[in-house]
């Protein structure tokens, strides 16, 4: 990543975003300093305990067919607004 | 003098044309209004119809059908009916109020457009009538849903519904401008009278009634089948322009019809399937969405359009595996976004009505079945709240409905595909292959932005669930909210739940 990004202040990024098995997509809005946990719980939020019974796994943000890391920010993954993930259970990790 | 038969006057009456000497034919019916295309001008001289109707009839037909609708209307309004109503059925009405009314006086607006541009004295003498008949169907339902407004302040948007930014209205607004106000008149012929009224107003007007009737609400389903009438007449001139222009340019009328009759089963599968398949009490209920779809529209949709040499629309196979989830979907997405609309809908899933969706639908329980469980849990866990949005549904940027239609996968279960499309630097999202196929192919026409494009322009402000309720025009005294919950959740009591969302203020 270049240190032009690094050193930009938050951007604003809107995805569509769907949580596991919901039966619809949803508007999230999540800055380009957030991480793939943090815009995996953001979607959790509306949707897991609420329309998804929530599990006892991690949760990991898919995006473009890759599960990317945790730690990763939007800004290092690439997100451009208005993108689509999917936030899925991997149910080989334990919350 | 003996009056002439009917015959000898009838053609030169009906059929009066002008002459043109001193403008030519282009300049009084121009092509971006009358849409001739590839059709010879000439060829539009075999238009016909076969209903003939003089003026003098039709005022003396109309008459009788007014008359009767109110007399029904007068002698009921003194009766206590209306109260004794089931409240998931006064819901169906609302929608319907809402979803109609004023769509009548934008139909009345396409019939005046064919009235003038229309390219033959027969059609343009039809549609004249079929304006006197939209103007008395706005009227008519205006009127019968703003008697209400005493009993329950939701009957006000019978009126106010169509011109307010809520997002069910933006979605009719985008189908409607685009069938009825902005083509010209051969694809609106072929758009209005024959794809949606030949077809889908069956289904609202026909099936519905039955529901109503069956609901103990005479009054409505008296004046939903006093509008039918006019329907079977005026949508004649749906067959009567596909014959013409079948003849001269088929690739153009398969196109027209297809998208027409898509968005109006986007459209029908919100406005119509949850009030067959969810609002109206189960005892009441005559058919299912699907079954009533399969014999009044697809049947009749197909045998219609192979008779004038067309195909089957290509996207038919989504379309009718569709008739098993896209309602469904809908409705769970009014329940959720429950605040967002003027009605109070039941959510309907109480173990007998489980039993019933199950059988009309085999693969209900295994695609929805686990996503109200989960709300029933939260509704028995005392947390509501876990049952409201924070956020905005995803909206397909053609037909402006929720993102929310499930396929099957290999391994059986049903999930949600993403169908984005890229064009121009952004990105826009569907609900179906077929939506965003048709705004492809479209797509210099689409003209009205989703709420979500809205929301993220900064056009709504502040931008939280409060700024949104204002912009859509929503107050605390119409926002829908569930009928009764007991009624669906009771059967559900004391079970184990795991998995909930944790009470606001209480420790995870």
């Amino acid at each position: 990543m270049s240190a032009e990004v690094m050193d930009a202040p938050p951007q604003l990024v809107p995805l569509n975003a769907i949580f596991s098995t919901d039966f619809v997509e949803i508007l999230v809005p999540v800055t380009t300093a957030n991480t793939m946990d943090e815009v995996a719980a953001a979607v959790a939020d509306h949707v897991e305990g609420k329309r998804v019974r929530a599990q006892p796994f991690r949760k990991v943000v898919v995006h473009r067919g890759r599960k990317l890391p945790g730690e990763m920010t939007v800004a290092e993954a690439g997100f451009a607004p208005l993108d689509h993930v999917a936030v899925e259970y991997d149910l080989e990790v334990p919350a | 003098m003996a009056l002439l038969k009917r015959e000898e006057w009838q053609d030169f009456v009906r059929d009066v044309d002008w002459t043109l000497t001193y403008v030519d034919d282009e300049a009084v019916y121009p092509e971006w209004f009358s849409g001739t295309g590839k059709v010879p001008r000439e060829a539009w001289l075999a238009w016909e119809e076969d209903y003939k109707v003089s003026y003098q009839e039709y005022v003396y037909t109309q008459k009788e059908k007014e008359a009767s609708t109110y007399a029904v209307k007068a002698a009921l309004s003194r009766s206590d009916t209306f109260d004794h109503l089931d409240e998931g059925w006064k819901s169906a009405t609302k929608m319907h109020f809402g979803g109609v009314a004023q769509v009548e006086y934008t139909a009345t607006l396409a019939e005046l457009k064919m009235a003038r541009f229309g390219l033959n004295g027969a059609w343009r003498n039809m549609a004249t009538f079929g304006q006197l008949d939209e103007l008395r169907h706005n009227a008519l339902t205006t009127y019968f849903g703003h008697e209400l407004v005493v009993k329950d302040p939701q009957y006000d948007w019978t009126q106010k519904t169509y011109t307010t930014n809520d997002w069910v209205p933006i979605s009719l607004r985008t189908l409607f401008d685009g069938i009825m106000t902005t083509s010209n008149v051969v694809d609106c012929a072929l758009q209005v009278p024959l794809a949606f009224e030949t077809g889908f107003t069956n289904l609202q007007f026909v099936a519905l009634s039955a529901d109503a009737l069956q609901s103990g609400d005479i009054n409505f389903a008296n004046m939903i089948s006093s509008i039918q009438t006019d329907e079977a007449r005026h949508s004649q001139q749906g067959v009567a322009t596909l014959q013409i222009l079948a003849e001269h340019d088929p690739t153009r009328a398969q196109w027209v019809i297809d998208k027409a009759f898509w968005g109006s089963a986007r459209a029908f599968s919100a406005l119509t399937g949850p009030a067959m398949d969810y609002y109206t009490p189960l005892e009441h209920r005559k058919q299912s969405y699907r079954e009533f779809m399969e014999e009044w529209i697809v049947d009749q949709f197909v045998r219609t359009i192979e008779d004038y040499g067309l195909k089957k629309p290509w996207f038919w196979d989504e379309f009718m595996r569709g008739l098993d989830t896209w309602h469904h979907s809908l409705h769970m997405g009014l329940w959720f976004w429950r605040p967002t609309i003027w009605w109070r809908p039941k959510a309907g899933v109480s173990k007998d009505e489980r039993d019933w969706l199950r059988e009309k639908y085999p693969n209900w329980e295994q695609t929805y079945g686990d996503k109200w469980d989960v709300i029933i849990d939260n509704v028995n866990a005392n947390n509501v709240e876990a049952t409201l949005p924070a956020t905005l549904p995803y909206l397909c940027s053609l037909c402006h409905l929720p993102c929310c239609n499930p396929t099957q996968s290999r391994d059986g279960s049903w999930r949600v595909r993403n169908k984005p499309l890229s064009y121009d630097g952004k990105t826009y999202h569907f609900c179906s292959n077929g939506c965003r196929q048709i705004w492809w192919k479209d797509r210099d026409n689409v003209n009205h932005e989703t709420l979500v494009d809205r929301f993220l322009a900064g056009q709504i402000q502040p931008m939280d669930v409060g700024g949104l309720l204002n912009y859509m025009s929503m107050t605390p005294d119409v926002m829908g909210d569930d009928a009764d919950y007991e009624a669906w959740t009771k059967d559900y009591v004391g079970r184990p739940a795991t998995g909930l969302a944790v009470p606001a203020g209480a420790q995870a």
